[in-house]
């Protein structure tokens, strides 16, 4: 485990250098008071040791396997594919040749010398890693047994590479750190820089993930329009994907589906969360308050495939009694619209009502003494003067409810059925965009094809929507803030 | 209860009615031997006043004397606070208002209160003071309700600045015109008794000036009882102060007296700043 011991080794440095940073500053300051706690010094060297280290080290792990895998797919060249296979397969055999390898070693199966000195033509090589316990396909051709071993010895510089660079720049870190501790050096400030940027650093991974999640859906996106016309895909009002080809992939049906169940699940959520969350801070004492909120939020906490099971096998067959054959009449099946949606209700409740009573609260009490004080009960104050300073907010959190109802899939799977169809009744099986990215893209279809290609399309669609949804909630919410500020 | 009885009963504010006018002047609020607990704390012991209707009442004191408390007592405020007992009794128009068949919310349509930040809805204007004409029934139609709206501005010195703008925000105004527009709305509800609890602490001098002035203008037509922390300002609109240390009522007189020359040495203390 090199990068193990390279990493601790690192963390040892640092830690020596931030003792060292305070004996330093101690001995240095000679009686004066430092410009900076003595932490302050230790500190400083630890995190000049530490952070371009550990940067260097997570770079180099990332891009390492890179760079030896496109230079050892150079050397194979086109001449090392067999007749239907392609550059991936080989290359994978090619890694396993050398994991392989690596770990007869490490067994003490083969000596060092004898795994770089192994020749494809007189040693069965592919007994020879069984025993290590690597499985090959085939027989191990020269070409890749050769590529393997540039693998093998890429790796292994490279690793020699980074343990001595990301050493190096430990110690010299800590170095720099150490020089310039002195009673005079600014150590505070160069902490709180320091500490800045590392924050700086988080947020900008958290942005960048967005940024990349995007990108790759877009790459997809791009690619399945090159294949299907933008207009079918917007524009018709069928869905009915065949792996055979001539499916027809309108959007219409799935996005009908989704903002119907999510319609329903505002429906039981919205009152009933918002009535919850005012119960709670207006009416609830302390002690209801106390137990209630919590129970509330153990709802949140429920993973939604315990939902999906919930819609299944309780609310399903309960509805189904009651508007199915034996009733109404209405209902073919336990999975519809309204299971999904009832389900998904409850499942909003408490992301509703905590945030509906976050901003209740908010609502600044001077506000209720002055409806008091003028003969205004409970209720009329509620009405009339906090939930109105609320509502802003209210909508905020409203909106960021059907953000999450629209990309809701688990309960859509299990509780509104498969079929793609437009229609008003609620007891109908419906499903939404997410359900049909899960089914187009599990199974064994031909990634290339436009039926699984279509989930790109479609999960770029949801994330627009879900996208411009939370901006604007987050607007609304933010231009409800300044109003007390 | 008998009014009149009360104050004879009690001692302390013998001298003082027989040689002024204030006999003349009718008796609004009785109070007799008032505790108020938060909880464990006792935070007004055994408070006894009269407060005379169409005067202004200031009551004064050093932080946490409790004068704030007790003016909430006056129109059961405390109610909102779950761990606030009240004992002891207090009368408006000899009614007991801790009487159990009293209605707090019904109370404080009769006793309006001034906050000390100023705390306009987020609403129009039109809309803040119409707020309590409309839930207690005060206009039959439309037009009542324009005109119980600008009566009451008029009342808060505030409707030549705002009448060509009665429909933006409240919030929108500035600090003084806020205050001002709270008074507007609580004279509205058409109150006897207007309590204001430190009304001029969040303004700059100009604003409390010209709330102070609408002050002295309100008690031609109510009782207020103002809680302040300015002794100048006790000086300048009151015509009665209380002194409150320690949850006691320590001295309640002429502010002019009160002023001057007071009784306890406390409220000498407090008065040339030595406790406070």
């Amino acid at each position: 485990m090199p990068v193990t011991w390279l990493f601790l080794i690192v963390l040892a440095i640092a830690l020596a250098g931030y003792f060292a940073g305070r004996a330093r500053v101690a001995s240095a300051s000679g009686g004066d008071r430092p410009h900076s706690l003595p932490n302050y010094y230790g500190w400083n060297v630890a995190l000049k040791a530490l952070v371009p280290a550990l940067l260097v080290l997570a770079v180099w792990l990332v891009a390492q396997p890179f760079v030896v895998s496109t230079t050892v797919s150079a050397q194979l060249g086109e001449g090392a594919v067999p007749e239907g296979s392609t550059i991936g397969l080989v290359m994978s055999d090619v890694r396993r040749v050398a994991d392989g390898l690596d770990a007869a070693v490490e067994q003490g199966l083969m000596s060092a010398s004898e795994a770089s000195g192994l020749d494809a033509a007189t040693s069965n090589v592919r007994d020879r890693l069984a025993e290590a316990g690597a499985a090959i396909g085939g027989s191990v051709s020269p070409e890749v047994l050769a590529a393997a071993q540039t693998w093998r010895a890429m790796t292994a510089t490279g690793t020699l590479m980074m343990t001595a660079v990301v050493l190096a720049l430990a110690i010299g870190g800590a170095a720099w750190g150490w020089l310039q501790t002195s009673a005079e050096f600014r150590a505070r400030n160069s902490v709180e820089g320091a500490i800045r940027i590392i924050l700086l650093g988080a947020a900008c991974i958290a942005i960048l993930t967005t940024l990349g999640i995007v990108l790759s859906l877009i790459g997809n996106t791009i690619q399945f329009f090159r294949i299907y016309p933008a207009s079918e895909f917007f524009g018709s009002l069928t869905w009915s994907p065949s792996f055979g080809g001539g499916s027809q992939l309108g959007i219409w049906p799935l996005l009908w589906g989704t903002l119907y169940i999510s319609f329903i699940a505002l429906l039981v959520a919205v009152p009933i969360g918002l009535f919850a969350a005012v119960y709670l801070s207006e009416y609830a004492g302390p002690k209801m308050r106390a137990w209630a909120k919590p129970l509330l939020e153990v709802l949140a906490g429920i993973p939604t495939i315990v939902y999906g099971l919930f819609a299944l096998l309780t609310v399903g067959p309960l509805l189904l009694s009651v508007f199915g054959r034996d009733g109404l009449g209405w209902m073919q099946a336990g999975t519809a619209v309204m299971t999904a949606g009832l389900v998904m209700g409850i499942m909003l409740i408490p992301f509703v009502s905590s945030l509906s009573d976050d901003i209740i609260n908010a609502v600044p009490q001077s506000l209720r003494d002055g409806s008091y004080g003028l003969g205004a009960t409970k209720s009329e104050t509620i009405k009339q003067v906090i939930l109105p300073a609320a509502l802003p907010g209210i909508v905020g959190a409203v909106l960021l409810a059907a953000s999450r109802a629209i990309g809701e899939t688990m309960i859509v799977v299990l509780g509104a059925g498969a079929a793609a169809r437009l229609s008003l009744n609620p007891f109908d099986a419906m499903t939404t965009v997410t359900a049909k990215i899960v089914s187009q893209l599990t199974g064994d279809a031909d990634f290339a094809s436009p039926e699984a290609l279509v989930a790109f399309a479609l999960g770029m669609t949801l994330f627009v929507m879900t996208l411009g949804l939370n901006v604007f909630a987050l607007y609304i919410v933010r231009k409800y803030r300044e109003q007390y500020d | 209860m008998d009014a009149t009885n009360i104050k004879r009963d009690d001692p302390m504010y013998d001298a003082p009615l027989r040689k002024t006018e204030l006999d003349v002047q009718q008796n609004k609020i009785a109070a007799r031997d008032v505790q108020v607990y938060y909880g464990d704390t006792h935070a007004i012991k055994d408070v006894s006043v009269d407060i005379l209707d169409k005067t202004v009442t200031a009551f004064i004191g050093p932080s946490g004397c409790g004068k704030s408390t007790f003016l909430r007592t006056l129109n059961r405020m405390n109610d909102t606070i779950d761990i606030c007992r009240v004992e002891g009794q207090i009368s408006i128009d000899g009614d007991d208002i801790y009487d159990k068949r009293v209605d707090p919310v019904q109370l404080r349509a009769k006793v309006g209160m001034v906050f000390q930040k100023p705390n306009p809805f987020p609403k129009s204007i039109y809309d803040n003071v119409a707020y309590g004409p409309r839930i207690h029934g005060l206009a039959r139609n439309k037009a009542e309700l324009d005109e119980i709206v600008e009566k009451a501005l008029r009342r808060g010195a505030i409707w030549n600045e705002v009448k060509d703008r009665l429909h933006a925000p409240g919030t929108g105004l500035s600090g003084g015109q806020q205050q001002r527009l709270c008074i507007a709305r609580a004279v509205a509800t058409e109150p006897e008794v207007l309590l204001m609890d430190e009304p001029c602490s969040a303004l700059d001098p100009i604003a409390t000036a010209q709330v102070e002035e609408l002050i002295d203008e309100l008690r031609q037509d109510y009782s207020v009882v103002i809680v302040t922390h300015s002794m100048q300002q006790a000086a300048r609109v009151s015509q009665k102060t209380a002194f409150f240390h320690l949850g006691n009522l320590v001295e309640y007189g002429e502010t002019s007296q009160i002023f001057t020359n007071p009784v306890d040495p406390r409220t000498e203390s407090y008065i040339t700043g030595r406790i406070g």
